[in-house]
This record gives C-alpha cells, sequence and structure tokens, in this order.
C-alpha cells in the first residue's frame, strides 16, 4: 500500500451513465483508483477504464445521480483498489465494496490486496479431485463437486436454488472437520429477504463465524456489483492460500453482475456482442471464475458455486451459455420439476460436473460410482423419451420394456432426487439409491456396468 | 535504430504511443516501466497502435515505449518437447520460478533452457552444399523424437566450412559455419522464427492417410487425414474437450502440439498431471514426451490469446520440417476470434457480423491452410505433416454463427457436437447425421489395404442403418413403435446396438478409451452381420422378442470394453456364438 | 521520510502512555467475555433441555448456533474495543500535533510537505492553503518556491497545507489531516499488534 496521496482535479467534462470523464489529467494510471467528491462533501469510489491525451474516463461504483460538472472533483489515488484481509474477516459482513455493514470497524489488515487477483499460473495449479460430500444425492450421486471446482447453479426467477445453495453450504461444512472450512457469501443486487436467508441458514448452523459476507442488494448500486464478487474473491484467496482454509464462495445472483458490465459497455459506446452484452463478457466473467482452484504446495482451495437466473429459463442466454464454457460443469434447475413440488428440482440431463471422474470412485466414494451413475443417466433419459412417447400413443402403445422405464423414472424422482432440505445423505445410501434404480431394470439392459458390480450390487429379478 | 516513443493512451490490452515512426507493424516492444510486452498492430503517422501481452493495470501515459526491432517469434531447437507455454512462448514453470502461484508482469525467460547440453551427431561435412532447411544434424531430444537441427529456412545457403564433432553442446555454441559470397554465417543448434509467417516448403502433398485417432467415430465415420483439416463445434457440456484431450492422446503422429487457447486453467493442469503417466500405445513411452502445450488460458491476457494460435503452428511446422507428422489441437478458436473482436474493437474498427472484424475470414483461412503434408525443403528429403484441428464454441450452441460458418469454409472435417447427445450421455457426442468428413473416400484405399478388404462397403452399411433409423424415429414420434412391422423395429433395435456398442466410447475406461483399427472393423462387422442374421430370422418367421432377449446381446454391446485390443479371438468367438444362437431362435417357433 | 517519521516519533510516544490502558481495558473486556460466555450456558442448558426430546441432532444444531454465536459477539466485542483503544491513541496524537510548537522541526516538515506537493502537482504556479495557526511558517518556507503564493483564506485542519494549481483545476491536499487518515490503516495494524491482536 502506497502512502502517497493523490492529486484531485476538478475539470469534469462529461457525465454519462456511470461514467465520469476527466479532462486535463496529467498523472493517472490505467485501473487506478478514484475517489470522487462533490462539493457537499460527499465521497464515491471509481476507477479508470481508460485515460490518454488528458483525459481519463472514469467508472463510479456507486453511480453518478447527484453529480453535476461543476461541484464534483476526482482525486486519483495512486494505486489500484485494494482490500485490507486477515483472519478477523471471518464472521464479519461488507457491503458490495468490501466496507464494513455490521457496525464492527475496519478488519486490522494483515495485508492490502489487489481486488483483480492475478491469474493462477497453470502449471501451478494442483488437479481438484478431493470429494465433498454435501450430502444432496443428486449432486454427490450424479455431479458430483470436488474441492477447487467452479460449479454454478442455472436457475430461473423463484425457483429454488437459494435453498439448495444454502444446503450445500451448510452441509459441505460438516463433513471433513478435521479441514479448516469457511464460506464466503456474495449477494450482489439480490434481494434483501434472499440475503438473509442465506446468512440465517449459516447462522443455524453454527457456521456464521466461518463465513464472510458481502451484501449488494437489490437496493444497493448497480456499478457495485462489479466489486462485489471481485472483494469476495480476493478474501477467498487469502483465506484459501495464505491461511489453508477451505473456502466455499456462493455468488448470488451473476446475472445481475452481466447486466451491470453492460450497463457499463453501453455507456462507452461500445460495440456489443450478442444481446447487447459487450465482447468481452466471456474473459471478464472469465476473470471471475478461474479463481476457483487449488494450488500446489498449499494447504486451502477457493471452491465456487455461483448461481445465475436464466433470463427466461434460456440456457442459450450469453450469460450461462458463457458461464458454461467456463465453469467445471453446471447444476441446472428445471421450471418442470419445481412446478411439481419436487426438491431439489434439478434436471440432471442438462447438468454435469466435469470434474466428478476424478473425484469418485475407488479411494474417495466407491469404485462403482462412475458405472452406476452412467447407467442411471442413460436410464432417465430413456425414461423421458418413454413418457413422452406415452403422451402421444398412451400406455398401450408401449413395450413391456418401455414400461420398466417409467418406472425407473418415478423412483428416481420420488426416492432419489426428492429430499427434505434438512437432509444430509451419506454418499453410501446416496449409492444404495442409485443401485435400487438400476434394479428396476432387466439385467439385459445393464450396458454401461461391468459385471463383476452388476454380480456384487444388482437386486432385480 | 529502435523506436522509442511514450505512451498517450491506455484502455486495457490497448495502448498508443507516439514518437513511434521508426516502428515496423508486428514488431514487439517493450511497453512502460514494467518493461511489458506488446506488438505493434498499426501505425498512424508517429502514433503505434500496440496490443499489450501482460496486463496493463498501473499504466500511464508519459512511461517509455522502446522498440526491440523484431517481429514476434519464437525459438525453435531442442528442449521445446514437454513444456508448457503461454501464448509467447515463455514457460510456465519458469515464470513460476520468478513469481510464484500467480503469474506476475515483466518477467524476462528463455523458451528453453540454454545451457542445458544435448548429444549433437553430424550429418553434414566441411564442404557439403547447404541450403535453408538443411539438416545439419541430429539431437535426441526426448525418448520419442529424434531432433533434427536444421539451417533456417531464410538462409541462403552455401558451402560448409566448419562442423563440430558429434558430442554434447548447449544452445548457444557455434555448431557449424557456412560461406557463401566471402560472407561466413555461424549456425547454432536454433534458430528464431516469426510467427505470423508460415514456415516455406518444397511441395505439398494430397492426404490420403488416415490420422488414426483410436475414436471409433471418428476413424470409422468421419475420419481426418494426415496434412488435413478437422474442426470440432459444440456448445459447453458436449464434451469438446475430452474429446480433444482424445485425440491429443491417442492420435498416431510423432507430435502432438496442444493450445489451450482462452480456455480453462484445470484444463492444461489435467493434461500436465495425465499425459506424463499415459503411455502411447505404439511405443509404450509417456506421452508427454512428444507433447508440446501452449496455454493461455481465459484469465490471462486477452493479445497473447490472439498470439497463442500463432505460438502453436510455427512450433507445428518446425517438427513437420523434421519430417514428423504433427497433430495440432487448437481449443478453442472461438476464443481467439474473440480476441481479435476485443482487439479491434479497442482500434475502433468498423465491425462485421456481432462485432466480429470483416478479417476474421481471412485470418481463420490463414490459420488452415498452414495444414498440410508437405517435402520439406533442405536435403535430406523429409515429408511431414500438420494436422489441424479447431475445436469452435458456437455461443448458444448455434452453428450459424459468424466463426463456426466461416471455419466450415476452411476445413474438410466436421465433428458436430450434439447437446441432445450428450444430455443423454451419449458420448462422444458428435451428431452422425450432421458430422462429414471429406477424407473419406481418399482414406478408404488405406483401409482397405491394411485392415479389410470389405471395410467402405461394411461402413456404408452400418452408416444406412443408422440413416434408416433416422427417418424411422419420425413415425415412432408420432404412432409410436408398435405400428412399425418387426422387420424396421429391428432396425430400430440395431441401431441402438450401434450407437451402445459402437459409436458411444467410454474415454475413462481403461480399455475402451482406445480402440485399434482392427477392433473397429470387428465390432462394425459384428453388428452388421447381427443385422443381416436377423432381418433373415424375421424373414423365417421368428418373433421380434425373440431376438430382442438374445443373451448375446449385453455382450456384443459391452465388447468394446471388456475384450482388449489384443484378445481379437475373443470377438470371433463372440461372432461364433451369436450365429449359434441365431440357430436355436430360428428353431425354435414362439408364438408372438 | 521525515513527516511520517515525526508523526510516528509522536505516536509512539502516546502509545506507550496509553498503553498501560488500554490493556487494562482489554483485560476488563476479557472478563466481559467470559460474563458472557458464563451468561450463555445457563440458556444453553435451557435450550437443551426443550428441545432434548427433538433428538440429539437437533440439540447439536442449536448447540452449535448458540455457541457460534455467543463466540461470535464475544469476538466483535473485543474488535470494538480495540477501536476504541486505537482511537484513543489517535486523538492524543491528533491532539499533540495540533499543539505542538510551530518553530524548528515544524517549519522543516511544512518545507518537506510543500516540496512534494509541487513535484507532485507537476506545476510551480500554485496558491497555497494552510490555516491560520501555521500561517507564518508557510510564509516564510514560500520563499523558496517561487510563483507559489499563499492564500488569504485560511483552511480548518490540525496543520499542513493545500495546494491548488492557479487554473484551479488540480489540488493536492497535504495536511496532516489526510496524511494521518491515509497511514491510519498501517498505523492501527502497528497498534494492534502492539496490543498482540491481529497479525
Amino acid at each position: 500500500m502506497t502512502t502517497e496521496g493523490g492529486v484531485q482535479y476538478s475539470k469534469i467534462a462529461e457525465i454519462k451513465g456511470p461514467l465520469v470523464v476527466v479532462d486535463d489529467v496529467e498523472n493517472a494510471a490505467f485501473d487506478e483508483l478514484v475517489e470522487i467528491e462533490t462539493n457537499e462533501g460527499e465521497r464515491r469510489l471509481g476507477k479508470v477504464l481508460e485515460v490518454g491525451n488528458g483525459k481519463a474516463i472514469v467508472q463510479v461504483f456507486e453511480g453518478t445521480t447527484g453529480l453535476s460538472i461543476s461541484g464534483t472533483n476526482a482525486k486519483f489515488v495512486g494505486k489500484v483498489m485494494e482490500m485490507p484481509v486477515s483472519k478477523e474477516v471471518l464472521g464479519r459482513v461488507f457491503d458490495g465494496l468490501g466496507r464494513p455493514k455490521d457496525g464492527l470497524p475496519d478488519p486490522i489488515a494483515d495485508k492490502f490486496v489487489d481486488i483483480n487477483g492475478e491469474p493462477m499460473n497453470p502449471e501451478q495449479r494442483e488437479y481438484p479431485k478431493d470429494f465433498i460430500q454435501t450430502g444432496v444425492s443428486v449432486i454427490d450421486g450424479l455431479m458430483t463437486l470436488v474441492r477447487g471446482q467452479k460449479l454454478p447453479i442455472f436457475s430461473g426467477s423463484g425457483m429454488s436454488h437459494n435453498l439448495l445453495a444454502a444446503q450445500i453450504a451448510r452441509q459441505a461444512s460438516v463433513v471433513g472437520t478435521q479441514d479448516d472450512f469457511a464460506v464466503v457469501f456474495a449477494a450482489i443486487g439480490v434481494q434483501y429477504s434472499e440475503a438473509e436467508y442465506f446468512r440465517r441458514s449459516l447462522e443455524d448452523s453454527g457456521a456464521l463465524k466461518r463465513s464472510v459476507l458481502f451484501l449488494n442488494t437489490a437496493d444497493d448500486p448497480a456499478i457495485e456489483r462489479i466489486i462485489t464478487p471481485r472483494v469476495a474473491l480476493t478474501v477467498a484467496e487469502y483465506l484459501a492460500f495464505d491461511l489453508g482454509i477451505h473456502v466455499l464462495v456462493v455468488m448470488t445472483d451473476m446475472t445481475n453482475y452481466a447486466e451491470a458490465l453492460r450497463e457499463i459497455s453501453a455507456a462507452r459506446e461500445e460495440v456489443p456482442g450478442r444481446k447487447g452484452y459487450p465482447g468481452y463478457l466471456y474473459t471478464d466473467l472469465s476473470t471471475i471464475y478461474e479463481r476457483a482452484g487449488k494450488l500446489q504446495g498449499r494447504k486451502g482451495s477457493v471452491t465456487q458455486v455461483p448461481i445465475l437466473s436464466m433470463p427466461s429459463d434460456d440456457i442459450t442466454h450469453p450469460i450461462p451459455d458463457l458461464t458454461g464454457y467456463i465453469t467445471e460443469g453446471q447444476v441446472v434447475v428445471g421450471r418442470d420439476l419445481f412446478r411439481q413440488g419436487i426438491y431439489p428440482p434439478i434436471n440432471i440431463l442438462m447438468s454435469l460436473s466435469r470434474l466428478m471422474k476424478d473425484g469418485i470412485g475407488e479411494g474417495s466414494t466407491r469404485e462403482d460410482h462412475s458405472e452406476v451413475a452412467n447407467q442411471v443417466y442413460d436410464a432417465y433419459s430413456r425414461a423421458q423419451e418413454v413418457r413422452a412417447l406415452a403422451g402421444i400413443v398412451g400406455k398401450a402403445g408401449l413395450t413391456e420394456i418401455d414400461l420398466k422405464y417409467m418406472d425407473v423414472g418415478d423412483v428416481f424422482e420420488k426416492e432419489f432426487l426428492s429430499q427434505a432440505t434438512d437432509e444430509n445423505r451419506t454418499i453410501e445410501e446416496t449409492l444404495g439409491i442409485l443401485w435400487k434404480i438400476v434394479s428396476q431394470l432387466p439385467k439385459n439392459e445393464i450396458t454401461k456396468i461391468k459385471d463383476k458390480f452388476v454380480d456384487q450390487y444388482y437386486k432385480g429379478k | 535504430m529502435a523506436a522509442q516513443g511514450k505512451i498517450v493512451w491506455v484502455s486495457g490490452p490497448a495502448v498508443r504511443a507516439d514518437g513511434m515512426s521508426d516502428a515496423k507493424m508486428y514488431e514487439t516492444v517493450s511497453v512502460g516501466n514494467a518493461k511489458l510486452i506488446g506488438e505493434v498492430i498499426r501505425l498512424t503517422g508517429d502514433v503505434a497502435f500496440i496490443q499489450v501481452y501482460e496486463s496493463t493495470s498501473g499504466l500511464k501515459p508519459g512511461e517509455p515505449v522502446v522498440g526491440t526491432g523484431n517481429p514476434l517469434s519464437v525459438l525453435l531447437g531442442p528442449g521445446i518437447i514437454g513444456q508448457l507455454y503461454d501464448g509467447i512462448q515463455r514457460p510456465l514453470k519458469e515464470l513460476s520460478k520468478q513469481s510464484g502461484s500467480f503469474i506476475g508482469r515483466g518477467i524476462v525467460t528463455t523458451p528453453v533452457d540454454m545451457t542445458k547440453k544435448w548429444h549433437f551427431v553430424p550429418t553434414v561435412s566441411v564442404g557439403d552444399e547447404v541450403t535453408g532447411g538443411n539438416v545439419l544434424g541430429t539431437v535426441q531430444e526426448t525418448d520419442l523424437i529424434e531432433h533434427s537441427i536444421m539451417i533456417p529456412p531464410d538462409h541462403k545457403g552455401g558451402k560448409i566450412t566448419n562442423i563440430v564433432s558429434e558430442g554434447d553442446y548447449d544452445l548457444e555454441t557455434e555448431i557449424a559455419t557456412s560461406e557463401k559470397d566471402g560472407e561466413t554465417i555461424s549456425l547454432k543448434m536454433y534458430h528464431k522464427w516469426p510467427v505470423r509467417k508460415p514456415r516455406p516448403y518444397k511441395s505439398r502433398y494430397d492426404p490420403t492417410v488416415p490420422l488414426l485417432t483410436g475414436q471409433r467415430v471418428i476413424d470409422t465415420f468421419f475420419p481426418i487425414a494426415k496434412g488435413g483439416t478437422g474442426s470440432i463445434p459444440g456448445a459447453f457440456g458436449t464434451g469438446k474437450t475430452v474429446t480433444l484431450h482424445q485425440i491429443a492422446k491417442w492420435a498416431d503422429s510423432q507430435v502432438v502440439v496442444y493450445i489451450g487457447c482462452g480456455e480453462r486453467g484445470n484444463e492444461m493442469t489435467e493434461v500436465l498431471v495425465e499425459f506424463p503417466h499415459l503411455k502411447d500405445p505404439r511405443s509404450g513411452k509417456p506421452l508427454m514426451d512428444r507433447t508440446v502445450l501452449v496455454a493461455n488460458t481465459s484469465n490471462m491476457p486477452v493479445a497473447a490469446r490472439e498470439a497463442s494460435i500463432y505460438t502453436g503452428v510455427t512450433i507445428a511446422e518446425y517438427y513437420r520440417d523434421m519430417g514428423k507428422d504433427v497433430v495440432l489441437v487448437a481449443d478453442s478458436t472461438s476464443r481467439w476470434a474473440e480476441s481479435l473482436r476485443e482487439m479491434s474493437g479497442r482500434l475502433e474498427e468498423m465491425p462485421a457480423e456481432e462485432g466480429y472484424p470483416s478479417y476474421l475470414a481471412s485470418r481463420l483461412a490463414e490459420f488452415y491452410e498452414r495444414a498440410g503434408r508437405v517435402r520439406a525443403i533442405g536435403s535430406p528429403d523429409r515429408d511431414g505433416s500438420v494436422t489441424l484441428i479447431g475445436a469452435v464454441s458456437p455461443s448458444g450452441g448455434d452453428f450459424t454463427e459468424p466463426v463456426t460458418t466461416h471455419t466450415m469454409r476452411f476445413i474438410k472435417t466436421f465433428w458436430a457436437l450434439d447437446a441432445k447427445l450428450a444430455y443423454s450421455r451419449h458420448y462422444p457426442s458428435i451428431n452422425w447425421m450432421n458430422s462429414y468428413s471429406g477424407y473419406l473416400a481418399d482414406i478408404a484405399k488405406w483401409w482397405s489395404e491394411n485392415i479389410d478388404k470389405d471395410w467402405f462397403e461394411t461402413r456404408s452399411e452400418v452408416y444406412g442403418i443408422l440413416q434408416r433409423e433416422d427417418t424411422l424415429k419420425e413415425i415412432v414420434r408420432l404412432l409410436g413403435p408398435e405400428a412399425l412391422p418387426d422387420e424396421e423395429k429391428l432396425i430400430l433395435e440395431v441401431a441402438r446396438m450401434v450407437k451402445i456398442g459402437l459409436l458411444q466410447q467410454n474415454s475413462f475406461d481403461d480399455v475402451d478409451t482406445f480402440c485399434s483399427p482392427e477392433k473397429q472393423f470387428k465390432l462394425m462387422k459384428l453388428l452388421v452381420d447381427f443385422y443381416n442374421q436377423g432381418q433373415q430370422a424375421i424373414k423365417a418367421g421368428t418373433s421380434l422378442v425373440d431376438i430382442r432377449t438374445m443373451s448375446i446381446i449385453p455382450s456384443l454391446l459391452k465388447a468394446r470394453m471388456d475384450i482388449k485390443d489384443d484378445e481379437m479371438p475373443k470377438l470371433d468367438q463372440l461372432e461364433k456364438e451369436m450365429q449359434e444362437q441365431f440357430k436355436s431362435i430360428t428353431g425354435v417357433k414362439v408364438s408372438n | 521520510m521525515a513527516p511520517n517519521s515525526t508523526l510516528e516519533k509522536s505516536i509512539d510516544k502516546i502509545l506507550k502512555k496509553t498503553e498501560k490502558e488500554i490493556l487494562l481495558d482489554l483485560e476488563n473486556s476479557s472478563l466481559d467475555s467470559k460474563q458472557t460466555l458464563d451468561n450463555s450456558l445457563p440458556k444453553l442448558e435451557q435450550g437443551f433441555d426443550k428441545i432434548i426430546s427433538d433428538g440429539n441432532k437437533e440439540a447439536n444444531k442449536i448447540e452449535k448456533q448458540i455457541i457460534g454465536s455467543s463466540e461470535l459477539e464475544v469476538r466483535n466485542k473485543q474488535l470494538l474495543l480495540l477501536e476504541e483503544g486505537v482511537d484513543k491513541v489517535f486523538s492524543k496524537a491528533l491532539d499533540q500535533i495540533a499543539n505542538a510548537d510551530r518553530s524548528g522541526d515544524y517549519s522543516n516538515l511544512i518545507n518537506t510537505l510543500l516540496d512534494e506537493s509541487t513535484k507532485i502537482l507537476g506545476v510551480t504556479e500554485v496558491t497555497v492553503f494552510t490555516n491560520a495557526k501555521d500561517k507564518d511558517v508557510v510564509q516564510s518556507a514560500l520563499s523558496k518556491f517561487s510563483g507559489a503564493e499563499l492564500s488569504s483564506d485560511t483552511i480548518d485542519c490540525l496543520g499542513g497545507v493545500i495546494i491548488k494549481s492557479k487554473d484551479g483545476t488540480m489540488t493536492f491536499d497535504n495536511t496532516i489531516d489526510t496524511r494521518i487518515e491515509r497511514l491510519k490503516p498501517l498505523i492501527r495494524k502497528e497498534i494492534a499488534s502492539k496490543f498482540g491482536v491481529g497479525n
């Protein structure tokens, strides 16, 4: 941290959207932190997006409402935005820019860290393969989460993604208690009630003292949302890689983040990519998601569960689309299942965990895990086809085998997928139900499991 | 004289500097007090527009910009194999030694260890006439790679006036000198080559030899030739990366260049962790001994992402020139195109479709044109190939977006990944109706000469079954399966078996992950025979239920996992059992 | 840098004086904390009784919750107390600076502040603002800065100067108040470590 002060400039050329253009600027750096001060003494923060030819374009996090050309000064602070970090941030609540929101003083910093982070050297990463038991069958069994993974929840408005994320955060922290575990929660433009639900859920499980909360709620400034995930991840990286803690980062709702980004891009009159989102949305999102991981020679890990609501439940919308290209899989919440009252309403066919293959099997879950999961995926996908067919030709038009697959679908949804929000299943219980589903089928239909496992676990006739 | 200017403007990876009238296009420059690496991409008056390969955070107008006089180049010599480079050929291991777990800025390294000694065996003598590209001698780079030390392609030729004897030398040692018109040129075991300039060759061949990947749906159905071009587009979650990793692992080439261009960091880590332990099925040596990785992950600076493709393909051409078959896998060309778009936007160029620059198509064409099977320049005669395989990540899985459509114009093999197949866990999710290979006819000859003379007919029969199924599915969707006669129901049944037993391949299964061409043919033949005998049985009055419940079916479907490449007699045994079971069911009359 | 070391010296002095005071405060707070924990124990027992029939799982949950939140409460109280201590040190330091003798060392300090400010602004044509008390010191220091002019308006601050370019577009605030504000996070860390808190 520098102790140099910054020069204040008072020649404001233009204010548009979230941007302030300052003229006659001699000494400003790209990305530099800026303090905007009004004549009334109100202070806002911003950063330099572009500098040169005597002009600096500054993005104001708290918005430009109420700023005037003559009554505004911009002070270039001489450093990029930093977050003070220390062990004492655990149990604290901050606003979307990382300032205390719980009435307590600023944390006494162990160090000040650039919130943008630096890209992890791929050569220094440790490939994630430690199974996290979330106690939620559909995740543990079919889309296993591992430490250091980024696995988003793709949801839609009004569905139960928050219940699920909170359940994961609560239950994942219980298992493996010999290791330090912490939860970092970033609320990005969500309703106060949603953030509060999450906080209470952590409190009820006694995990609040091992949590850090960053809250930018719906009524907080929109541009601040650009910063919220970054300060949260800066703290998470510190906890993980400096203190050796396994950190689970829940960020909700990334759609609001992308919208804030679009607002800035529009104000800069950039050529848009799809649906008005900037062409660099992918790159920008990756600077958030790629901050998940494990590093060689360090104990902790950063696991991310970002939540995003798909506009009109459309998975091809740029936000879920580009997210899916960066993250290591996705958990998709299905509207149909949700309407049927099933919790968690996960559409398993559209969901996937890319790192599952390395997190399961002998030594972590069980050697038959991968094959039985494949068979269940296959069977459930057949079940869906048969259901669609039955809707047209009726049950009478189905073969005997088809009818068995209908049973598979029912057992799957009622016994495996459905689970209470406080029900914490072991991986053995989860695998047991998977075999129960497979056992609905005649042996001839089991094409993805080796005979030795069929002999050991199959219970059908 | 090197240009010396000052920064006047900074916006993300784009920097403008004035006082740069001495700068050349595509010259590399040192930017700012932090000495960041950049490249000149436009010159207007004395203002140079520079793309910077490192984060520009904290850069200020007024800081210096200094030209190097050289275009962006790679260093070519022994020591490249097994490395993990960033987009501008900096070894990531060296970067981590200097800046730890995270990538710092302004770090200077050499692409290979210049002090390491290599055992050099000369193949030319004093007095030999040489030209550019001529081989001077060899070095055993890894267990798998005999590295030819070549004279730089732009060398003007002459007589060898000095050559060292066999022995251990480091890269900076002069190993030979050549002389022409009184000018003596010193030659070392390495040279530099500008990445944006294709390396020259003598002549080009038509690609007729298949690149065998051990992946059935590729080799058998949509093959690619050595020196060919292929593209693999797919929405996220369709298994692009897994398929590319499979090709990188099992392709029968001598060198693999894998470019992680704007993709996940963990994917490169996975290759780094996995490849040293995996054995090349042909030589039994670790796969890392033939692999070069170029990683510019999505969160690394976007300009270096643009460069990474050229860095990779230049390295590939270098090994091609030694007479090797090289496969270059680029994941993903869409992210490369996006980096072009981002720089173009900062240059305020007039955008074409979806904000991409109008030169997107020509850049793609130039890239894929660097594929080919060629005769290298210089003596002795060497034939090598570069096969280019690019992943495409179409936004929203929409194949009509600009990167996919332009790519399709320049490639000959198209592996269309299908989200629906991926959702039902059919992997690799290559859609057999939408994919194509322009090499099929050329390559059929190889299969009939080396594997089985009936290969082409058998393949056509299986493909025919899949095409029939596709039409029948429409009827089933409307009327249900019971509306079809038994012979058509059998088509559906066999098509299902083809999908499970042949098209699907489990890359995480020790046996199934790689399939020899012999086994590919046998598996295919078994299913065709099953189909033909089934149709005969139905004609003879056997019920479909009896065929469906034959106990051989699960064995046929699991043969891909249960029977190893060196257990081919077991497949013959399976064929025999199948015939016997057909005999027994056609013998027994069962009323339906 | 000279102004910093002057500042640190005075802070150090005050620190020594207040250390005892604050340690006592902390001890009290620790007693307080114990009391809070003790108080929470009967609460815990009540909690146990109430739900023992609902099964162990539920009991564990509530136990965790109660212990968790009282631990957090204790920690937060400590943080507040520590902050009080830090504030005390600060306000004493500020008092001392405000009332410091305006000769010798202090005029050197003003000199350094002026020099630094004009360099950062990069112009010599500047207007200098200071408080009523420092006017004379600043005026005499300005003789070395041609182009600099002392404004007749005074500002409200502990000491130091604000420098404005004559066209009014650039300002550099080099008052002692601002410098302390900037240094505060570092000074806080130092004070906290002297109290044995933090890293």
